[in-house]
């Protein structure tokens, strides 16, 4: 057996991050049908619903934790960039190394934490549906995972004087 | 307060790593670890409230739904059709175009909740249309398109307001009414800084459109002036939430686009989802952040610590709100508007409280404030982005948008001393107060 080649690698991460994208995209969307659906039964069938409310909160919950661990480009973060676009992009790389690795390591220091906490939510349920508290909480876990393992690209990337790649006043919606 | 302690370990932290670059929403969560670390507590706290945060802040469901029908709504360019209807409208006068563009941005205000949706969807349009044949300056086209799309969010709907509800717990549908005078407040400003400018500079006026061709012009913006009807109707009709309001919004810029423009199908339609999905993720973390942060600030009593202060200040309602608006306006120079809304508005609202300020007005207000800072340099969001679609220099633009931003901050101090501009309307539809 050999080793896939680097470009087959890129391929298939790139593949990964189309499907990342569509499951971000579907929980927008399922999250809008939600509330179509309840429009819709309590006008026209006069049937108010309960359970749209309550799934409409886990799809933006997850669309959330979800998104920012698979879908966000760098250049889409919120960032303090006023300062930090004023620099080179080799002084932007050590930053990335340096916030990076605080980044990371307090990830890891609360992580079994945040894992033990997660679990032990297995006794408790949603209100209305009854779904595992520990399933719908556990796109945390995924969550801190991915960005761990996303920083640490980022300090891999600063280390060789690569900086993310940014782009000043993106990510704010209002 | 102690230089060394949890806390303010915490806040270096968060100010390190944001200084140095690291998205705030990860910062803030940085620094919430490191201060249950060291206070000595339980680190799934920040987990936790992030966690339940988003699963109870229902409310803030409204702000993708408003994202994704603010893109919907630039896809379909039913925008486009109402310049005409403006030009109609207000073209006739000295400085006709500049005025068109104010107007156009309030019908948009009643549309989206984002002044940043507001000058992507009618900013190129508007600077092209006022820049043709070299009839206006560049820079003065670009700083009156930005300091317009500043109505957006203060006209409901409106994207920091649902913010600001999440975090002093008042209602959406109140805080946007609130917003209805206060906006038309800050348009009749632009439009007179405009007029000013307008004899000034000898701006061209447009030629009167006959009356036989309004009939036409209407019908072809009516899709877009529908919305606010729809939005707006549904809201204080009793009929939806204004959560569930933004989810109509969506559904019918979708149909308009469709089925009456049809100017867009299925491919455009995906990435309009996958642009408001990823929107979503971006405010989403920085709003879990908050969460995490939040969380410590209670815990240190700090927006009682304020308070305490405050309160050996003397201060009255007046003088508070003084320096609460001028610290917003230097923060806006520097930071983003959601960070501000999530972070430093909490530290206030118990002294705003205490002080009896209603914070129905108290929101309008500091949203209007931090609302002007999309306009102030060095960090003014909108500023940017006029700069790039126009290709002005900033330096320019930042010269031309100093009278708006002058004529803005004393629509500010009109609404900040005389309450009723905000909560007359809130009052007639209910509002206790």
């Amino acid at each position: 057996m050999t080793l896939p080649s680097r470009t087959q690698l890129v391929e298939v991460l790139r593949w990964l991050r189309r499907r990342a994208d569509d499951v971000c995209g579907f929980l927008l969307v399922a999250m809008f049908m939600c509330f179509m659906i309840q429009i819709v039964a309590r006008y026209v069938f006069n049937y108010p619903l309960g359970w749209t409310d309550e799934v409409s909160v886990i799809f933006w919950t997850w669309g959330t934790l979800f998104g920012a661990a698979f879908c966000l480009r760098e250049r889409e973060e919120v960032r303090f960039d006023i300062f930090y676009s004023s620099m080179s992009e080799k002084t932007r790389a050590r930053f990335a190394v340096v916030t990076g690795i605080v980044f990371i390591v307090l990830l890891v220091i609360a992580m079994p934490a945040v894992y033990k906490y997660v679990t032990f939510l297995k006794v408790e349920k949603t209100a209305y549906l009854g779904i595992r508290l520990d399933y719908v909480y556990s796109i945390y876990v995924v969550f801190s995972i991915a960005a761990i393992v996303r920083y640490s690209v980022l300090v891999y990337d600063g280390l060789k004087g690569r900086a993310p790649d940014i782009q000043v006043g993106s990510g704010s919606v209002i | 307060m102690n230089l060394f302690s949890p806390f303010a370990m915490a806040i270096y932290t968060i100010a390190g790593l944001g200084l140095l670059g690291l998205p705030i929403g990860y910062s803030m969560i940085a620094g919430s670890i490191l201060y249950l670390l060291l206070a000595g507590l339980d680190l799934a706290t920040t987990a936790e409230q992030v966690l339940n945060g988003l699963m109870s802040s229902y409310v803030l469901l409204a702000v993708p739904l408003f994202l994704f029908s603010a893109e919907l709504m630039n896809l379909s360019k039913m925008t486009d059709h109402l310049l005409g209807f403006c030009d109609m409208l207000v073209g006739r006068f000295k400085g006709g175009l500049g005025h068109i563009n104010v107007v156009q941005s309030i019908i948009f205000s009643g549309m989206s909740g984002s002044a940043i949706a507001d000058l992507a969807g009618t900013g190129k349009i508007s600077i092209d249309m006022m820049t043709k044949n070299n009839r206006y300056p560049v820079s003065y086209a670009a700083a009156i398109t930005a300091a317009s799309a500043v109505i957006g969010p203060i006209i409901p709907p409106s994207i920091p307001m649902v913010v600001y509800a999440l975090i002093s717990d008042t209602s959406v549908g109140y805080l946007f009414i609130g917003g209805v005078i206060p906006g038309f407040l800050m348009a009749f400003a632009q439009m007179g800084v405009n007029s000013y400018m307008a004899h000034k500079h000898n701006f061209p006026v447009e030629k009167p459109i006959p009356i036989r061709e309004w009939p036409g012009i209407t019908w072809k913006a009516t899709p877009a002036l529908l919305m606010p009807v729809i939005l707006l109707g549904g809201i204080y009709g009793g009929v939806v939430t204004p959560t569930e309001a933004a989810a109509v919004a969506a559904a019918y810029a979708y149909i308009v686009g469709i089925f009456w423009y049809r100017n867009f199908g299925w491919r455009e339609t995906h990435g309009a989802i996958l642009t408001s999905a990823r929107q979503t993720a971006s405010i989403g973390m920085l709003i879990a952040g908050a969460l995490a942060f939040n969380y410590v600030v209670t815990v240190e009593q700090i927006p009682l610590f304020v308070k305490g202060l405050l309160a050996g200040y003397d201060l009255s309602p007046g003088w508070f709100l003084f320096w609460v608006n001028v610290i917003l306006l230097l923060l806006g120079c520097v930071l983003e508007g959601t960070t501000i809304i999530l972070v430093i508005l909490p530290i206030f609202i118990p002294t705003a409280v205490a002080l009896g300020i209603d914070l129905v007005h108290f929101g309008n207000v500091a949203i209007f404030n931090i609302m002007i800072g999309l306009i102030t340099p060095p960090y003014g969001l909108l500023l940017f982005i006029v700069s790039s679609i126009s290709g002005a220099p900033l330096r320019h633009i930042i010269r031309d948008s100093m009278p708006f931003v002058f004529a803005m901050i004393i629509a500010l101090i009109i609404i900040t001393y005389v309450p009723e501009t905000v909560l007359w309307l809130p009052k007639l539809m209910g509002y206790k107060g």
